[in-house]
């Protein structure tokens, strides 16, 4: 039976590119085509940073060799955490569920075919962001074809064990506790895992590893480099493999391969057994939804709304987005992510070595661009799906005497205060961490204000542009075309804002510098309307597209 | 109440909807039918304002529904074939959202909610999130909350799908009483029997056109063929 439920994800793919044609291959072909600027851009980076340690004396191949588990052991991970997030999806809420334990298949079968879709869900994406690295490391190491080949094979079992992990977790957990409620909690608790992982990562200062005088003795250091990375972990038997292979070692070679295979298969076959007991009860749990009373109480929103009856369509939109987001496991977890985001970010503005004063009030300007950066990915988790998360149910606001403007509006109060409050603590931080002057924390800090405003309406603006309302979570969203053009805009947006305003930052530099009159003010009038324009540009294209784009809208 | 005038809806070459024009009156229960992919829902959605037609022009109440929608909007009630709610929204909040969003006295929704939610037996549900509601409750809930906001115009498509059946007699006693409230009623349907027992008027729609229109009687009598017919039979002829 497993043969005809893979075929069947085999058409739907053909399918899916037989149906590309004009607007939509176009479009698709052109994200394609930034998504390989992007890992060119990637395997440049990889390659100098592997060029550097290869060069080494000594150590360098240690080196590469030592980071390449690394980087597999984090791999690994990540798809452990994502597989545990998507596998209570795919094996519990997928749309085909229903009409799959309708037919006579096999429950084995069922649950198989979809531990496969969950593998690649989870894994895809870091598989390839993986690739220009391991094109790197190849090149570097002066490796033919072969390598990529037996790369490739390894990558096969190496990422189902990762998902078997996440898929054993929720298959034991829902059988435990068969409800909803356990989808719920999972979530959470992976978002905390990666948000953890992502914050003690980034706390232990991994750029040490790479300057051997930040440990106190050498040998150390060696003994370290040369001392397995989680050796009971496939991603350590997967380095082995290629390092063996690098080697022309092919009795090593073949044993770490056969030992990633056999694991993969060994897990595989357990999970098929157990899943003939274990599945149907979780799967029949999940179909429940979790008890909650709600109350009659007033909103205060509704109260508010008697007193100002214009205010009313708006108010009540918004107790509604209000309600819906906070009983919404998704958000909670995003928040958290978010959370780690930040943390991460003040964290690495701390660590930046500066030494002078003025290149401190400096980087505390150009930290604009990244702050608005760091605004700019959460909008897009965000503030850009706010409009196509209305869903199914959008049918109720187009057909309800409330315009597109209105409904964009709304969304609009409900992100840009959170929006205002992220930038504002990052940069009002960073400049104290920094020890900004007062021209660099006033400037930074209003631009900030301005930016916060600027990147919320057009998150709006273009998920207006771009609405999407079948979509079944936010990561098909943050990868949609449209997605990809609000972040590529927001880039755009923020260098030249960097750009607009580094003529007056320039000046006051010189000021600093103790040079006379620096100051040109027909030059600061000059920057002071090209920031107007800026933001008026940048605030009226997108939002008004947007909302012709609404109106036209047909569900 | 509600006029249709030369209305065409394409989608690419294919016109889902083609030159149709009717009225329907206030107090009138009109029955929109026609097979599968006739242009029943189309229609109905550009009524409701959320299609826009191609050529032609849709008023309701008065107001020209592209021209000004939201007037026409606030004077309307759609509800379609799939009960799309917020899940995370419970069934009072829900009502209490509606009627908030059509500008119901919030003393009258106090009074009204509790009531309605009876009348369909709802009240039990009202605290639970609507992710938990079967197809027929949402179907009930969302019956329950025209009522909440008494409009003049009111658009069902397939009403009744996924409604038990003391629920449909329940329905068919409610939309007399909305239609002798003065509300005009069109609603498409696949139950020609309903549509014979309850429908003043009576529309089929083929391949986009309107075949035929008139009180039920009228349109049993458009076919040649001898002895007393049903509506069944004239739409399978007319649609064959």
């Amino acid at each position: 039976m497993l043969p005809v439920l893979l075929t069947r994800k085999a058409v739907t793919f053909r399918n899916t590119l037989l149906g590309l044609r004009g607007w939509r291959l176009a479009k698709n072909l052109m994200f394609s085509g930034a998504g390989l600027v992007m890992l060119a851009a990637l395997y440049a980076g990889f390659w100098r940073l592997l060029n550097y340690l290869e060069g080494v004396e000594l150590i360098g191949p240690i080196l590469s060799w030592k980071l390449t588990s690394m980087v597999l052991l984090m791999t690994f991970a990540m798809v452990v955490v994502s597989s545990i997030i998507i596998s209570m999806t795919t094996l519990y809420y997928s749309f085909d569920l229903k009409f799959l334990f309708s037919t006579p298949l096999d429950l084995r079968s069922i649950f198989i075919d979809k531990a496969f879709e969950t593998v690649f869900y989870s894994s895809w994406t870091l598989v390839l962001a993986l690739l220009p690295y391991i094109a790197a490391l190849g090149r570097i190491k002066g490796l033919d074809w072969g390598f990529y080949l037996a790369y490739a094979g390894l990558m096969v079992p190496f990422v189902l064990l990762a998902g078997a992990f996440g898929i054993l977790f929720s298959m034991i957990v829902m059988y435990a506790f068969p409800s909803s409620r356990t989808r719920d909690i999972t979530w959470l608790l992976g978002s905390l895992s990666v948000g953890f992982v992502y914050v003690v990562f980034r706390f232990s200062r991994p750029e040490k590893l790479l300057r051997p005088d930040s440990l106190e003795v050498v040998a150390q250091y060696i003994q370290y480099l040369q001392s397995p990375t989680a050796p009971y972990m496939p991603s350590w038997w997967v380095t082995r493999a290629m390092e063996a292979y690098s080697a022309a070692r092919w009795e090593a070679f073949a044993s770490n391969a056969g030992v990633l295979v056999l694991a993969a298969a060994a897990i595989y076959i357990f999970i098929y057994f157990l899943s003939g007991r274990l599945y149907m009860r979780g799967f029949s749990g999940a179909q429940g939804s979790p008890r909650f009373k709600g109350g009659r109480r007033e909103l205060p929103e509704q109260r508010l709304a008697e007193r100002l009856p214009a205010l009313r369509p708006a108010l009540t939109l918004y107790w509604k987005d209000r309600l819906a987001l906070g009983r919404d496991a998704r958000y909670w977890s995003q928040l958290i992510l978010i959370g780690a985001l930040i943390a991460v970010y003040l964290f690495s503005i701390r660590q930046l070595p500066l030494d002078t004063p003025d290149i401190r009030s400096l980087v505390s300007f150009l930290n604009v661009g990244v702050a608005g950066f760091v605004m700019a990915a959460i909008g897009l988790r965000f503030t850009f799906p706010a409009i196509s998360l209305e869903g199914n149910s959008y049918w109720l606001l187009k057909s309800a005497p409330i315009s597109a403007l209105g409904v964009m509006r709304e969304k609009l109060m409900v992100s840009l205060l959170p929006s205002l409050l992220i930038g504002l603590v990052l940069i009002t931080v960073s400049n104290r961490l920094l020890g900004a002057d007062f021209f660099i924390a006033a400037l930074s800090t209003f631009t900030i204000l301005v930016a916060a405003l600027v990147i919320t309406v057009m998150g709006i603006g273009f998920g207006a542009a771009f609405p999407d309302f079948n979509v079944e979570n936010i990561h098909q969203l943050e990868s949609s075309y449209g997605g990809f053009l609000y972040m590529a805009c927001c880039m755009g947006y923020l260098s030249l804002l960097v750009a607009v305003e580094a003529w007056p930052v320039q000046m006051h530099f010189a000021e600093r510098f103790g040079r006379a009159h620096p100051w040109d003010l027909r030059a600061v009038a000059l920057s002071a309307a090209m920031f107007v324009g800026l933001n008026a540009a940048a605030l009226y294209i997108p939002w008004k597209a947007g909302q012709r784009n609404l109106e036209r809208h047909e569900i | 109440m509600i006029e249709i005038k030369n209305l065409t809806k394409s989608f690419g070459n294919f016109k889902a909807v083609d030159d149709l024009s009717l009225s329907v009156a206030p107090g009138e229960i009109f029955g929109f039918l026609g097979p599968n992919g006739a242009g029943k829902t189309t229609t109905v959605k550009i009524l409701s304002g959320i299609m826009r037609p191609t050529s032609g022009s849709v008023s309701v109440a008065g107001f020209d529904v592209a021209a000004s929608p939201l007037e026409a909007k606030r004077r309307m009630a759609y509800i379609p074939d799939e009960p799309f709610v917020y899940p995370k929204l419970t069934g009072w909040e829900f009502m209490r959202f509606i009627g908030d969003i059509y500008a119901v006295p919030a003393a009258e929704q106090k009074k009204r909610i509790p009531e309605l939610l009876e009348t369909f037996e709802l009240t039990a549900a009202s605290g639970e999130l609507l992710e938990g509601y079967s197809h027929g409750m949402k179907q009930k809930l969302l019956i329950a909350s025209v009522l909440l906001r008494k409009p003049k115009v009111v658009l069902f498509d397939e009403p009744t799908v996924g409604l038990d059946p003391k629920s449909i007699r329940r329905f068919k006693t409610l939309l007399a009483d909305i239609a002798r409230g003065g509300a005009a009623v069109f609603m498409c349907t696949h139950i020609l029997d309903m549509a014979e027992r309850l429908c003043h008027t009576v529309g089929i729609i083929y391949r986009g056109r309107l075949v035929t229109k008139g009180t039920v009687d009228e349109v049993k009598k458009l076919t040649a063929a001898p002895g007393v017919r049903s509506l069944e039979d004239v739409f399978l002829e007319l649609t064959e």
